[in-house]
């Protein structure tokens, strides 16, 4: 196990390094630091040469990326103009702040995900799994902005307008009260819930159909074994191979930030943070959100790999 | 009903508007401007105090510093104007209004050719942390945006010193008067001193207050203490991403704006500024009640707000306005008749209805724009294009000015000119505008109608202008009077410009041979004109004379030959929403680069 995260994590590596120079290569190529600057010109030349000292737009686009390497491995990853704090800080707190979405609607998802499945794949064609079909369609279909808008109409306006009461907040209540922290958050989660358990769902359903129809689940019942037995602790366990794969991805994107949840909800996490670095371009910040969600697809990737073991132990990674 | 609705309201507002004005110059001080029922009295309210006025905005600025090139966005002078006053502020007739002035400057020309003008400061002005505001101040504020830093250049980031460069002389008389001396007349004199900043709390050498000062705009907080205000907020706290929130300032000396109804501090305990970057999510803030108000470019998806009984749309004239600009060198555009024909089949009227008139009524002309230096809803504006009759539709006298230039009906609908082909053009701006794509089919059909066939254009992302207008070899064609480079690269351009209380900018883009003019218009007439304007002294016959250059930019009046080269489409409303459940009365909202909806923040008031 041991020497195989190991050969895992020094194959990253080179890919790793690769990702970032395209990112950082990328971005300097198809943006100009200097655009608003150029404009005031003569007046603006001392904050323009600045801005050529700073981005080092002097140098061939392919080697300002390794002063960039060069500070980051010592823990410098540079100072965000957009956010004005260092990169480092506003990962640390763009992060928490997206992880409180994340993780519970990582969780609730997941959840949702795995039960939804088991009822498909038992009742299968049933009116339930029918329905059920049809909203995971709907899941799929939708863009996520439209679940979005369409939780806080109707809980933010149209419910309140109903009843006189605001259960939830369209956007972030910025305050020291955990109440409004949930009420907050509620919504957001809620969105990123639906759409990740539309795929979920789909993948778990045609997984589990799979395992309930196979000999050793036939064997299972022949040899008598309850139906709770034969499902949850025997079909389910095999099922949840490629979900793990599906979540790891998932919850890997999720951390990384939601761009469009978080935007349409005015969360404070990375997803807006990474828009208003690409659009500045604010090059330090982009290339500290790509490091951070190049590094959590890497580690839950390898998550991931480790848990298929667990669940199927004839499953050897070494 | 919808639209009948919407017209009632917002003539309403413009009737309240008016009494605001109108209250200015009489002596009964009553009026009406922005309450939400009733009829307000001009008051002084004492204290602040009524709940934390929300406003949802998409933008958020990088840093307080307006001169930042990492900043430059209009929400970072919208929240200045409500913590600093200057000289002069803006109002909603996007005109220069005193501010801290107790009257108008005084101005007279010198026997060498230079002016002084005389300024009295209002009495009474203090600074939020209890510091007089005093001439001495603004002779500082002077001092230290000229400082030269030891290499002897002018410290970096700190204004545009564009008027304050000819100042010979300032001097001080006592705290409230001042005289300030130019070389020669500058015709945007009044947009100078803009801003006092704090100058008691920053170093008294110009050159390290500077430096200070730069550091200081950033954060607004200069030694760990927030800058002291002039205006009627304070800057309270800033969380990135989030919201900002800015506190009333208890010491606040009173606005004399013409357009504010309140004389004493705010009303309110705090203006809370959140970051809403989403539009849909923005309308969702103002109708679950968890902002007070927005205010926006116009967008299609706000239109269901204004059917809203909780919401009153308080519309405005905005600062931006649209413009077709032709290339001179273009084969068909070249001819004055072809040029003219566009003037002439052009509705604007149409433009109007289709994008604003059924949610803004009538807020702005419903004929459309006909002035590229002076917006509708200033005093100084005319109408050159409308005077001339143009921008009406009028499709005959386009088609009969077309024939006259050799043009031929084709089977197809359109002209054809034996030697130049089909008369056909393409307009071009940045895609993805959705406003102004409606705007340019709404015209495409009407030309359509006149033989004349417009091929829609935009390019997407913000390739268009270096592409084409801006293209060296069309730069090169436009600079050499289309003996060089490439003439066709571009044939009509839309765009928009930001207008303000001074349009003196404007010609610069006219000017023979200057490199924004991407028309080709060189008229050695026009220059001399143009040094004369800005020369002008007297305001009104300044004014007079930027509409007497506007006719060779708009019409074929002053220069038959290469006039019209502009064709002005409309001004933009601004789109004001208000809670009228949760306040009680708000503020007019001047869309200008110096003012935005806090510059009357003391006209808010919450239920």
């Amino acid at each position: 196990m041991l020497t195989y995260v190991v050969r895992r994590v020094l194959t990253t590596i080179p890919i790793f390094f690769a990702a970032l120079f395209l990112v950082h290569v990328g971005v300097s190529s198809t943006t100009d630091p200097l655009a608003n600057s150029r404009l005031c010109l003569p007046r603006c030349q001392a904050g323009y040469d600045m801005l050529v000292e700073k981005y080092e737009l002097d140098k061939s686009i392919w080697q300002r990326p390794f002063t960039w390497f060069g500070h980051a491995v010592r823990g410098d990853f540079g100072f965000s103009e957009v956010l004005g704090a260092p990169v480092s800080k506003v990962l640390l707190e763009r992060g928490g702040n997206t992880a409180i979405l994340a993780v519970p609607a990582f969780l609730l998802s997941a959840l949702l995900a795995v039960l939804l499945s088991v009822y498909s794949a038992r009742k299968q064609y049933s009116r339930g799994d029918y329905v059920l079909t049809g909203f995971s369609f709907l899941g799929l279909a939708m863009p996520t902005f439209f679940f979005g808008l369409f939780l806080q109409v109707f809980f933010g306006v149209w419910f309140q307008h109903w009843t006189g009461l605001k259960p939830f907040y369209t956007s972030l209540k910025r305050d020291d009260s955990w109440l409004h922290l949930l009420q907050s958050a509620t919504l957001p989660i809620l969105t990123l819930t639906i759409v990740s358990v539309a795929a979920d769902s789909r993948f778990g359903r045609a997984s589990m159909l799979e395992v309930v129809n196979s000999d050793y689940i036939r064997t299972a019942r022949a040899k008598g074994l309850s139906e709770r037995t034969v499902i949850w602790k025997h079909a389910l366990r095999n099922a949840l191979i490629p979900l793990v794969t599906l979540w790891a991805l998932g919850f890997a994107a999720l951390l990384g930030g939601s761009v469009i949840t978080e935007t349409v909800f005015s969360w404070p996490g990375l997803g807006p943070a990474f828009i208003a670095a690409l659009s500045k371009p604010d090059l330090d910040l982009v290339m500290g959100i790509s490091i951070f969600a190049a590094t959590v697809a890497i580690v839950f990737n390898l998550v991931a790999d480790i848990l298929y073991g667990v669940l199927d132990p004839r499953i050897r990674l070494d | 009903m919808k639209h009948r609705g919407r017209i009632a309201r917002s003539a309403a507002l413009v009737v309240a508007g008016a009494f605001v004005l109108a209250s200015c110059g009489g002596s009964d001080d009553s009026a009406d401007g922005g309450t939400t029922e009733g009829t307000a009295q001009v008051t002084d309210n004492e204290t602040c105090g009524t709940g934390t006025l929300v406003w949802a905005h998409e933008q958020e600025p990088a840093d307080l510093h307006l001169d930042d090139p990492e900043n430059g966005l209009t929400i970072t002078a919208w929240i200045r104007a409500g913590l600093l006053e200057g000289f002069y502020g803006v109002s909603s007739k996007t005109e220069f209004v005193p501010e801290l002035l107790a009257k108008e400057g005084e101005m007279a020309e010198n026997a060498d050719g230079s002016v002084t003008v005389n300024y009295t400061l209002r009495d009474g002005l203090m600074w939020s942390d209890g510091t007089a505001l005093t001439a001495d101040e603004v002779k500082q504020t002077f001092d230290m945006i000229m400082a030269k830093g030891a290499d002897d250049a002018y410290i970096y980031l700190l204004g545009d010193r564009t008027g304050l460069d000819t100042i010979t002389d300032i001097t001080v008389t006592s705290p409230t008067q001042m005289s300030v001396t130019w070389s020669k007349f500058f015709a945007g004199w009044k947009a100078l001193f803009g801003e006092v900043y704090p100058m008691h709390v920053f170093s008294a050498d110009p050159a390290t207050a500077a430096a200070e000062v730069n550091e200081a705009l950033r954060t607004w907080t200069h030694n760990g203490a927030t800058l002291p205000s002039s205006g009627p907020l304070v800057f309270g706290e800033w969380n990135k991403g989030v919201s900002m929130t800015l506190t009333c300032n208890a010491g606040y000396h009173g606005s004399v704006s013409p357009d504010a109804v309140n004389r004493g501090v705010a009303q309110v305990d705090s203006v809370q500024i959140n970051f809403v970057a989403d539009t849909d999510a923005q309308i969702n803030a103002v109708k679950s009640g968890e902002a007070d108000m927005i205010m926006t470019q116009p967008q299609l998806a706000f239109e269901e707000l204004s059917s809203n009984a909780e919401i009153t749309v308080a519309s405005s004239a905005g600062p931006v306005y649209e413009h077709w600009g032709l290339n001179l060198f273009n084969k068909h555009l070249k001819k004055p008749e072809i040029r003219e024909a566009l003037a002439l089949a052009i509705n604007k009227a149409d433009v109007m209805a289709g994008l604003y008139t059924p949610l803004f009524g009538d807020i702005l002309p419903a004929t459309g724009l006909g002035n590229t230096y002076w917006m509708s809803n200033q005093g100084t504006y005319v109408d050159n294009q409308g005077d001339a009759g143009y921008g009406k539709g009028d499709v005959e006298a386009a088609k009969a000015k077309i024939e006259s230039a050799g043009y031929v009906l084709g089977a197809d609908g359109f002209y054809e000119h034996p030697a130049d082909g089909k008369l056909t053009l393409r307009v071009g701006t940045t895609g993805g505008n959705k406003l102004r794509e409606l705007q340019q089919q709404l015209l495409q059909a009407k030309f359509k109608e006149a033989g004349i066939e417009i091929v829609i254009d935009n390019p997407q992302g913000g390739a268009y202008w270096n592409e084409q207008p801006f293209n060296e070899d069309a730069l090169k064609c436009a600079g050499s009077g289309g003996k060089e480079g490439n003439c066709e690269v571009w044939d009509i351009a839309q765009f928009a410009w930001v207008g303000g209380p001074w349009p003196g900018g404007m010609s610069s883009s006219y000017r023979t041979g200057a490199g924004s003019n991407i028309y080709g218009f060189a008229n050695a007439e026009f220059d001399a004109r143009s040094d004369e304007c800005d020369a002008t002294v007297d305001d009104a016959a300044r004014a007079a004379c930027y509409n007497e250059l506007d006719l060779y930019v708009t019409t074929l009046t002053k220069d038959p030959q290469n006039g019209l080269f502009m064709i002005p489409l409309t001004q933009k409303p601004s789109f004001y929403a208000v809670s009228n459940t949760r306040l009680a009365t708000f503020g007019v909202a001047p869309d200008a680069n110096s003012a935005g909806p806090l510059a009357n923040v003391v006209d808010f008031k919450k239920n």
